[in-house]
C-alpha cells in the first residue's frame, strides 16, 4: 500500500494545486480546518462546482454576502468562516436548483442529530479484539 | 433528545453546537448524493486532499511530547484524553480515548470492527481504507499478514501484534516507538517523523534524516 500512496502523492499534489488555485482569491480563504465537518463542507463546495452545478464566482459571490451580512449584523454570533461557507453553499445549490428543498434538509438534519452516533457502536471493547502472538 | 420538549440550557453552547452543525453537514451530503449532485467518491477524493490540514499533526504533537517528557508519557498512558486536552487538543469523538504503546515485544493496531470509530481529535478524519470492510474485517483475522502485505509493513515474528476495536465510547490509538538515532532531536522535529499511519499501527515513524518534513 505505501508503493501505491507514494505515487498518488504526486497526483494529490496537482490536484491540491488545483484546488487552492480556485480558492486563492477567496475571502479568508487558507483558514486551517479546526472542525471535521469544515473540511466536508470545503470538499462539498468543490465538488458541486466541478459537477457544474454553479460557476465559481456565483460560490464565491454568495461567500462574500454572508460575511457581508454577518459583519453588519449585531455581531451576536459567534465568527467561523466556514458557517458561511455552509451558508454559501446551500443558498448556490438552492439558486441552482440541485438543492431546492430546504425543509428535506432540515428534516434529515433532525434525523442525524436524533440517531445517536454510531447507534450500533456504543460499548467500551477493554480488550484487544484479537491477539496474535509471537512466535519465536 | 426527544423533539417535543423545548431545547434545554447547556452550558457547553460551543460542543452543541458543532454537533449540530455536524448533523446539517452530514444531512447536507447525504442529500446531494441521492440527488446524484455529487458522489461520495468526490467529496472523499477532496476531503483526502487536504485532511492533513485538520488531523495528524496534532497527535504528532502528542507523540513527540510523549517521547521526550517521561512524566507526560506516563499521564497520556493513564488518561490520554486528558493529557491531550494540557495541549489543548480535544473534542467530538475524542470523549475517551485510550493510548496503547508500541514495545520492543507488542505491537499494536487499530480497527473499528462495526463502522469507522476514531480517534478525529489526534488523528482527523479517518482514511478511507480504514472505513472499508476489507480491512476492518482482515485486520482480526490476519493482522500480520494484512500489515505485511496490504501496507508493506511487516511486524518482527518476535513481536506479538494486539488489535484494539475502537467504539464510540472508546477510542484506541498508538504511541509509536521513538525511532533509533532521533536522541539529538528536538520536540518539533520528533512530531515531523510521527505519520498517522503510525498512530493506527499499520506503519512506523519516518527514519531519522529521511528529511520527510511533510
Amino acid at each position: 500500500m505505501s508503493t501505491e500512496l507514494r505515487t498518488d502523492a504526486t497526483e494529490l499534489g496537482d490536484a491540491r494545486r488545483r484546488v487552492e488555485k480556485l480558492v486563492c482569491d477567496m475571502p479568508g480563504a487558507d483558514r486551517p480546518f479546526s472542525e471535521p465537518w469544515e473540511l466536508r463542507a470545503f470538499a462539498m463546495a468543490v465538488a458541486a462546482y466541478h459537477e457544474g452545478h454553479y460557476e465559481w464566482s456565483e460560490f464565491q459571490l454568495s461567500l462574500i454576502e454572508s460575511i457581508r451580512r454577518w459583519e453588519s449584523g449585531d455581531g451576536g454570533e459567534p465568527w467561523s468562516y466556514y458557517l458561511h461557507w455552509l451558508d454559501a453553499l446551500e443558498h448556490t445549490l438552492a439558486a441552482s436548483g440541485a438543492l431546492s428543498d430546504s425543509a428535506a434538509l432540515d428534516e434529515r438534519t433532525r434525523q442525524v442529530l436524533t440517531t445517536p452516533r454510531d447507534a450500533n457502536h456504543h460499548e467500551a471493547r477493554r480488550e484487544p479484539v484479537t491477539i496474535d502472538p509471537a512466535r519465536r | 433528545m426527544t423533539e417535543s420538549r423545548p431545547e434545554p440550557i447547556r452550558t457547553d453552547t460551543r460542543l452543541n453546537t458543532q454537533e449540530e452543525i455536524t448533523a446539517r453537514v452530514k444531512a447536507l451530503e447525504a442529500l446531494l448524493i441521492e440527488k446524484g449532485v455529487m458522489t461520495t467518491a468526490a467529496v472523499d477524493r477532496l476531503a483526502e486532499i487536504y485532511e492533513n490540514e485538520v488531523g495528524p499533526q496534532l497527535g504528532a504533537r502528542v507523540v513527540a511530547r510523549a517521547w521526550t517528557d517521561p512524566e507526560f508519557k506516563q499521564r497520556l498512558l493513564a488518561d490520554a484524553s486528558a493529557a491531550c486536552r494540557e495541549l489543548g487538543i480535544g473534542g467530538l469523538q475524542g470523549e475517551e480515548m485510550v493510548v496503547v504503546e508500541n514495545t520492543d515485544t507488542v505491537h499494536h493496531v487499530i480497527v473499528c470492527t462495526l463502522c469507522s470509530c476514531y480517534p478525529w481529535p489526534v488523528l482527523g478524519l479517518p482514511p478511507n481504507w480504514y472505513k472499508a470492510p476489507p480491512f476492518r474485517a482482515r485486520i482480526v483475522r490476519e493482522p500480520r499478514t494484512v500489515l505485511d502485505e496490504d501496507f508493506d509493513f511487516p511486524v518482527p515474528e518476535t513481536v506479538e501484534i494486539r488489535v484494539w476495536d475502537s467504539s464510540s465510547e472508546l477510542r484506541y490509538w498508538v504511541l509509536p516507538q521513538r525511532p533509533a538515532g532521533s536522541e539529538h532531536l528536538s520536540e518539533a522535529e520528533l512530531a515531523e517523523l510521527v505519520t498517522r499511519d503510525s498512530m493506527i499501527g499499520v506503519g512506523a515513524p519516518r527514519p531519522v534524516g529521511s528529511g520527510a518534513a511533510a
